[in-house]
């Protein structure tokens, strides 16, 4: 029997995300699922450890929010516009409370998740050989990764990376039918493979479509539904990050967050604004267009550049 | 060596446009570049518009042979997979670079030591690793580049404080401690192969492989980058002067980089709307001079 997984993402985060858990964060740069971000958030959600091989100004958010306990990742920063405040206040002075991180490579985490993915304990990777990555770790101890060597014919040795399985992770994609196949495309990132190591998926999707939709584009499903436990229809759901085919960056809103939370002061009040003062995603493009206009927020669509089609008959 | 640009020499330059065309000029053409943001990336992308046209650029979201006609900010951007070969995973991207297929790989860290060893991860100050007086971004793919592309670029401000005997945590090996190290770890990559900063440009001794200075930039003397410099540099007995960009370079750096946003202070001014006036007008530009 068919099952609409359909549901808001209050219910979801609330249903499935529970303090504690390993969450993996899904996008890269690309595709960041705002919606669920926000509503973790507001939701309070406590000692999370979360993944991903490259985390932007959504991990800061959660870490100023008092969520965050744990990060696996290589990379916490927001590129050439600088660093991410919360992160550094936190991993430097324990403000609102000291973090760790496991220090990997963005191919170390990736690997991690693809050996979680085959379901096998760990991978070998030619990456982090005699870098401080591999003398210096926090939580994992010994367990972050290990020397080993070939046992048929080089005898080389390679890093072991230990399968990465986060108990719960949260993706924004394209379009998705109610059951939570799910259609992606643009920039992939750490998908499909990190879809398929977490235990159970939340979507965020910017459409709900019919399966016949899915039906008629078989290559482009990222994800096919089993593995999804939650669809949360979120259109404009990754800005301010942006959806191919969908809109845009928007680097204004990005710039005003790391301006403004500079200060513990100042990320608290645009928090207060654009994520504890709204009630969900709805609310947020509500007050999005009545703060910058309609003009603006136009501004962001993407342009119609359509692919040519293929033929799939036989 | 870096390829030699014809063209005549520009006149009228600034020192990031310079540099820019320095970081050009290390692309060959037909190879595979693993591009980053900044002043690299948009040495690559002066390379394809210039003496590389047939350059591979690879970004680590996926995008692979992207042909863009205007400025990547991130990563992640959709200028990454313009008119690309394939946009896949990071994981794909990755890799293929694992597997030695890419020629080039463009980096930057707060320090680097004469063994170009990187180090993007924390300034311990008087603290340590876990408590660092300065937490940096991490690796991202910069310690999976410095192991496995054939060669690194490294891009660093030229500061005493940054180049280093030794820095605080290895984050991207180069030549870790000197001859012979990279060969017993078995990296598929050979390592640093020049160091660009905004005084000079350094290049590896193949017996010591320790970093030496190859050529100072217009207006920069020997003295003035020692002084920068914390080990006793060695100094090439033909150390040359950087050669300025060519009109051609310094047109294409206006185009694509109208605001100056990685060679000026434009990113400070920068506003949504500027920036999508100057992507579009790059692109509009770029696609009429060079039509895919």
């Amino acid at each position: 029997m068919k099952v609409s997984k359909v549901m808001t993402a209050k219910e979801a985060v609330a249903k499935f995300i529970a303090d504690g858990m390993t969450v993996g964060v899904g996008g890269f740069f690309h595709a960041i699922s705002y919606a669920i971000t926000h509503e973790i958030i507001r939701q309070q959600k406590r000692r999370l450890t979360i993944c991903q091989p490259s985390f932007n100004e959504h991990a800061d958010q959660m870490i100023g929010a008092g969520c965050v306990d744990r990060i696996v990742s290589s990379y916490v920063w927001m590129e050439v516009f600088g660093p991410l405040h919360c992160f550094r206040r936190a991993m430097e002075k324990g403000i609102p409370h000291k973090i760790e991180m496991e220090d990997y490579t963005n191919f170390a985490v990736m690997a991690r998740y693809l050996a979680g993915s085959l379901g096998i304990p760990f991978i070998p990777i030619q990456s982090m050989k005699g870098s401080d990555m591999m003398k210096y770790s926090a939580w994992m101890g010994e367990g972050k990764a290990k020397l080993i060597r070939d046992p048929f014919n080089s005898k080389k040795e390679y890093v072991a990376v230990p399968a990465l399985t986060p108990d719960i992770g949260y993706f924004h994609v394209q379009r998705a039918d109610e059951e939570g196949n799910c259609q992606m495309w643009g920039i992939w990132g750490d998908s499909p493979w990190s879809m398929r190591a977490c235990k159970q998926v939340i979507v965020s999707c910017e459409e709900i479509v019919g399966r016949d939709v899915i039906g008629r584009d078989p290559n482009r499903t990222i994800l096919p539904g089993y593995k999804v436990i939650a669809v949360v229809p979120a259109p404009f759901g990754a800005h301010p990050k942006h959806t191919q085919g969908y809109y845009d960056v928007d680097r204004d809103f990005i710039f005003q967050y790391i301006r403004e939370s500079r200060s513990p002061e100042g990320w608290k009040k645009f928090m207060d604004n654009w994520v504890y003062g709204v009630e969900d995603r709805e609310g947020y493009l509500k007050k999005y267009i009545d703060t910058y206009g309609m003009k603006k927020f136009l501004n962001l669509k993407a342009k119609d550049i359509s692919s040519s089609s293929v033929n799939y008959g036989f | 060596m870096s390829t030699d640009c014809k063209g005549a020499p520009s006149t009228n330059y600034t020192l990031q446009e310079l540099l820019v065309a320095a970081a050009a000029r290390e692309i060959k053409d037909n190879e595979v570049v693993f591009v980053g943001v900044g002043i690299p990336c948009l040495g690559a992308f002066v390379a394809k518009f210039t003496h590389a046209p047939n350059v591979v650029l690879v970004v680590e979201s996926g995008c692979i042979g992207s042909m863009p006609y205007r400025l990547m900010l991130g990563i992640g951007d959709n200028a990454c997979n313009e008119n690309a070969i394939a946009a896949t995973s990071l994981w794909r991207a990755f890799s293929d670079q694992q597997r030695g297929y890419f020629d080039l790989g463009m980096l930057g860290g707060a320090q680097v030591d004469k063994y170009g060893n990187l180090n993007s991860t924390a300034i311990f100050g008087k603290g340590d690793y876990k408590h660092p007086v300065t937490r940096l971004p991490g690796s991202g793919g910069a310690n999976d580049i410095a192991s496995s592309a054939k060669r690194t670029l490294l891009m660093m401000n030229q500061q005493k404080r940054r180049f280093l005997d030794k820095v605080d945590y290895i984050t991207s090996p180069g030549y870790l401690d000197g001859p012979g190290a990279r060969e017993k770890y078995g990296y598929t990559g050979n390592g640093p192969s020049v160091i660009i900063s905004n005084m000079a440009i350094f290049r590896f001794d193949e017996m010591t492989k320790e970093a030496y200075l190859d050529s100072v930039h217009p207006g920069v003397t020997v003295d003035d980058v020692k002084k920068e410099v914390s080990w006793d540099l060695k100094v090439s007995p033909n150390v040359k002067v950087t050669p300025p960009p060519t009109e051609e370079e310094v047109e294409i750096i206006h185009i694509l980089d109208e605001k100056k946003i990685y060679t000026g202070k434009g990113l400070k001014e920068l506003t949504f709307e500027s920036y999508i006036g100057m992507l579009e007008k790059s692109y509009t530009t770029l696609k009429s001079m060079f039509p895919a």
